[in-house]
Formats: structure tokens, sequence, C-alpha cells
């Protein structure tokens, strides 16, 4: 399957650190300890999807390679 | 000005604190502050950088500095405030990492943005229900009426206790407010408040441990038996549930009320479209005047900044309330302005201890300021005499009536 395409918003993003901290592969903070996607094939769906669910300011955004929005969920 | 002795708690602070710390933030960004023997950070961009270096800076403020309270306390409370100490060192909050990372994990799915909005429709309920109450009255105390019973109610539910003892529950919190005030008596009340919740749940959570549910106390307890809280914790926790929820709620509802009222254009727009702009009103008076003014780390290296040398040990306070009005973060940033967006403030803190609650807030500030725009358009401050509970954390208004007939 085609990776998901990850965005991360950062004009939301805090650096709260649960994405970094359940897929390390995929998301690494930058200097300004903002999260940026690095890899978005490192790590099943399922675990990017959790890691976007589990964000505390919603500041991720996941689409299927087609452009289907995964989450959030409208 | 007259702070040449740096009062932090000068009525004139405690009234207006966006004044004297707007001024440091525009003259001396890093400020030793000589009479609480801290350092004061107000610029937008350094408390972001504070915040989000945890390597830098400890969150075990309390656990770890020997340091007496500040304001001073009864000398003969010592030992409650040795007491308190204990206590709050288990708290989530006091903690750093690697420990955080386990604890926080072990409740964060409770409390994401998906989870909370679920809880929207009982918010919206218990709203509805308090406002019921005093429709007829043609006035309220927000704080009573409202604010304080509110996030009670909530919490009491994720709690999973009985609706019968939701009063005393509320009896306790009230005390346990006193965390963080300046009355050198403070330290009496806050402990009994403590010492009686810790009682009340202690019972509740060999329950839950036994008999799981889905509410708060069954988390912890599950976390218990993983091994990633001690039962110490588990209570301490169950606690700070309470009063974590209880008066930053209480404070955003409160200080919202009043920013809306006081800018009758603002307050008019989201009456004119409750629904559409809850949201983004909710965000303005998170920025506009936030439920926490400040809170607080301890240096754990020597760090410089501004040409200042932080050392290892020292005890760093950081504004929200001034970072949310910096000029350089936010454009007019002493307009009150619902349009505002995307509105990045910093009232729920940021980096790896950014608010659990958050969206839980924002849920019940929504919900608030949308069925007081719906039901009440014509509602007015009935006194512009108000007065602020002296603390340095907390914004936290005595009381605020207003009518609306």
């Amino acid at each position: 399957m085609d990776a998901p395409r990850i965005t991360v918003d950062h004009t939301r993003c805090v650096g709260n650190a649960q994405c970094v901290t359940l897929a390390p592969a995929v998301f690494r903070h930058n200097e300004a300890v903002q999260s940026e996607v690095v890899d978005p094939s490192a790590a099943p769906l399922e675990l990017i999807l959790k890691a976007a669910r589990f964000c505390p300011t919603s500041a991720i955004r996941v689409e299927s390679a087609s452009g289907a929005v995964l989450f959030p969920a409208s | 000005m007259t702070h040449d002795q740096d009062d932090l708690f000068a009525p004139d602070v405690i009234a207006d604190p966006y004044r004297y710390f707007g001024q440091l933030r525009e003259t001396d960004p890093l400020h030793w502050n000589a009479r609480s023997q801290l350092w004061i950070v107000t610029r937008y961009d350094d408390l972001i950088w504070l915040v989000r270096h945890h390597e830098l800076f400890s969150s075990a403020v309390i656990g770890s500095d020997q340091r007496p309270p500040y304001p001073p306390i009864d000398p003969e409370d010592r030992g409650l405030f040795d007491e308190v100490r204990h206590f709050r060192s288990d708290q989530l909050v006091e903690q750093d990492r690697p420990h955080h990372t386990v604890m926080r994990g072990a409740v964060h799915e409770y409390f994401t943005p998906t989870a909370m909005e679920e809880w929207r429709p009982f918010v919206r309920a218990a709203v509805g229900e308090l406002l019921d109450a005093v429709q007829p009255t043609g006035w309220m105390d927000v704080l009573q009426a409202l604010a304080a019973p509110l996030p009670v109610r909530i919490i009491t539910r994720m709690m999973g206790v009985p609706n019968e003892d939701r009063e005393y529950l509320r009896e306790l919190a009230d005390k346990l407010l006193y965390i963080n005030r300046g009355e050198p008596y403070r330290m009496k009340p806050l402990m009994e408040g403590i010492r009686a919740m810790i009682a009340y749940v202690e019972p509740r959570v060999a329950t839950r441990a036994a008999h799981p549910e889905d509410d708060f106390i069954s988390v912890l307890a599950g976390a218990e038996q993983a091994g990633i809280f001690t039962r110490h914790q588990v209570l301490v926790n169950t606690a700070l549930l309470l009063f974590a929820g209880h008066e930053t709620t209480m404070n955003l509802i409160c200080n919202g009320t009043l920013a809306l009222l006081r800018h009758p254009d603002q307050w008019a727009a989201l009456c004119a479209d409750p629904e559409g702009l809850a949201r983004l009103a909710t965000e303005e008076c998170l920025r506009y005047d936030p439920p926490v003014k400040s809170t607080q780390r301890i240096a754990v290296a020597d760090v410089e900044r501004h040409g200042k040398l932080i050392k290892r040990g020292d005890r760093i306070r950081w504004f929200m309330a001034a970072a949310n009005r910096d000029p350089r973060a936010f454009s007019d940033p002493d307009r009150f302005d619902l349009s505002r967006s995307p509105n990045p403030h910093v009232s729920f803190g940021s980096g790896i201890h950014y608010c659990l609650g958050a969206t839980l807030a924002r849920v019940e500030g929504q919900e608030v300021f949308r069925a007081l725009a719906e039901r009440f358009p014509k509602m007015r401050l009935a006194s512009e005499d108000l007065e602020y509970q002296p603390s340095i954390q907390f914004r936290s208004l005595k009381s605020l009536p207003v009518t609306w007939t």
C-alpha cells in the first residue's frame, strides 16, 4: 500500500510529543520542538492514526495516498 | 509604577496583571524578582523555549525546592507544608522524564480531543440545567450559579461518584483552591481538603481496582495494576483531577464572560451567531484573560538567556498572561477580537506538560458561551466592583454578578 499523506499544522503543534513517542520512525521534533514527518511509510497506518488521535491540539492530518481524509473524522 | 519591592501580590498587580507584567515583557524580559527569589519570563518566544526544553527546566517544582513557600505561611504550619509537598510531589504535573512519559501515557487516551468530544452532550445538558435554575430570577453570580458547579458536575461524573456526593466534593474542591493562594493560613484548609479527598477516594480506588468501569478512577487503578502508578499516586492524581479541572474552568467561564460583556460589539457578534462563533470566542477568551496567569519550573542546569545566567536550582515563573499579549506574537494584542485565527495562545502551556484537560476545558467554554449568548443576549454586568483572589498562579474572580432583565 502507498504511504499515507501526513501533515502537521505548526500553528497548532505544541510539542506535546505524543506522536514522536508513539511512532518515532514517522515523526520527529525539529529545533523548535515541533513535530515533522520524516517517513510516512515507517509505521503501520493504524499506529499513525493513533498518533493523530492522541495529538492534544489535533495538529495532525492523515490522508490516504489517493487523498481520502482518514483523520480527523469529519 | 511603584514596584521597586517587586511585590507580586500587590493589590494593583492582582487587580491588573497585564500592566505590570506587560511592562516587564517590554523592558526586562528575563527579570530577577529578589523579593520572591525567582526569575520572571514574560515574552512569548521565551516562554515557548522554556517549556519545550524540559531537559533544562524541571517540573518537580514543589518536590525538589527546599526553600520556604512564597508568600510566607504561618510558621507553625511548616509541618503541614511538608505534608502538602509530599502529596504534590506525586502529581503528574510534578513529574519529569522519563517517568512523566509513562504516567501521562497511562491517562492520555482518556483525554484525547476525540474522547472529550463525546462529553459535549453531557456538558450541554449540565449548562442547561444550571441556567434553567437561575433564568426566572433575572440575575446570577456567574461564579456561584454556573462556573463553580459546572466543572464539579463533570469531574464527579468522570470520577464515577454518585450525584448525592457532589456537594461534599464541591466543599472539598473549595478547600483545595487554597493550593496557590497567598493567605498565610492557607496550609490549614488546603491540608484538610487533601486529607478528606484521599479518605474519600481510597475505598473507591480499591473497588475499581477489583471491578473496573469506564471512569477515570478505573483508568488510574488499571495503571496501578500495570505498575505505572503507586497507590499514593493514584489517590493524589484523582485529587489532582478535581482541583486542576475546577478553578481553571471556573476562571475560563468568569473571565471569558467578563471579557465578552466588557466588549459589547464582540458580545453582539457572538449573540448573532452563537453556534458558529463559540469556538473562536473560547480561544480568544483563553488568550485575553487566561485562567492561569503563570506557572513555574526549576532550572536543572546553568542556562544563559538575554545575557543573564539562570543558575541550576533557580526558580522560574512564566506568565502566559503576559505572553498572550506579546505584540511580537499577536497583532493588536490588547484588543479582544473573536475573529482572531489562528490564535496560538499559551493558556494551556506548551510542550510535554500541555494541559491534559485542554479539550474538556474548550468544550465547557464553548457550551457555556454559546448558551449564554443564546439565552441572555441582554446580559450585562450588575457590578463594576470586581475583585480577584490574591494568587500568583490563578486569575480568579471572587464573584461576577450579571443581570439580563
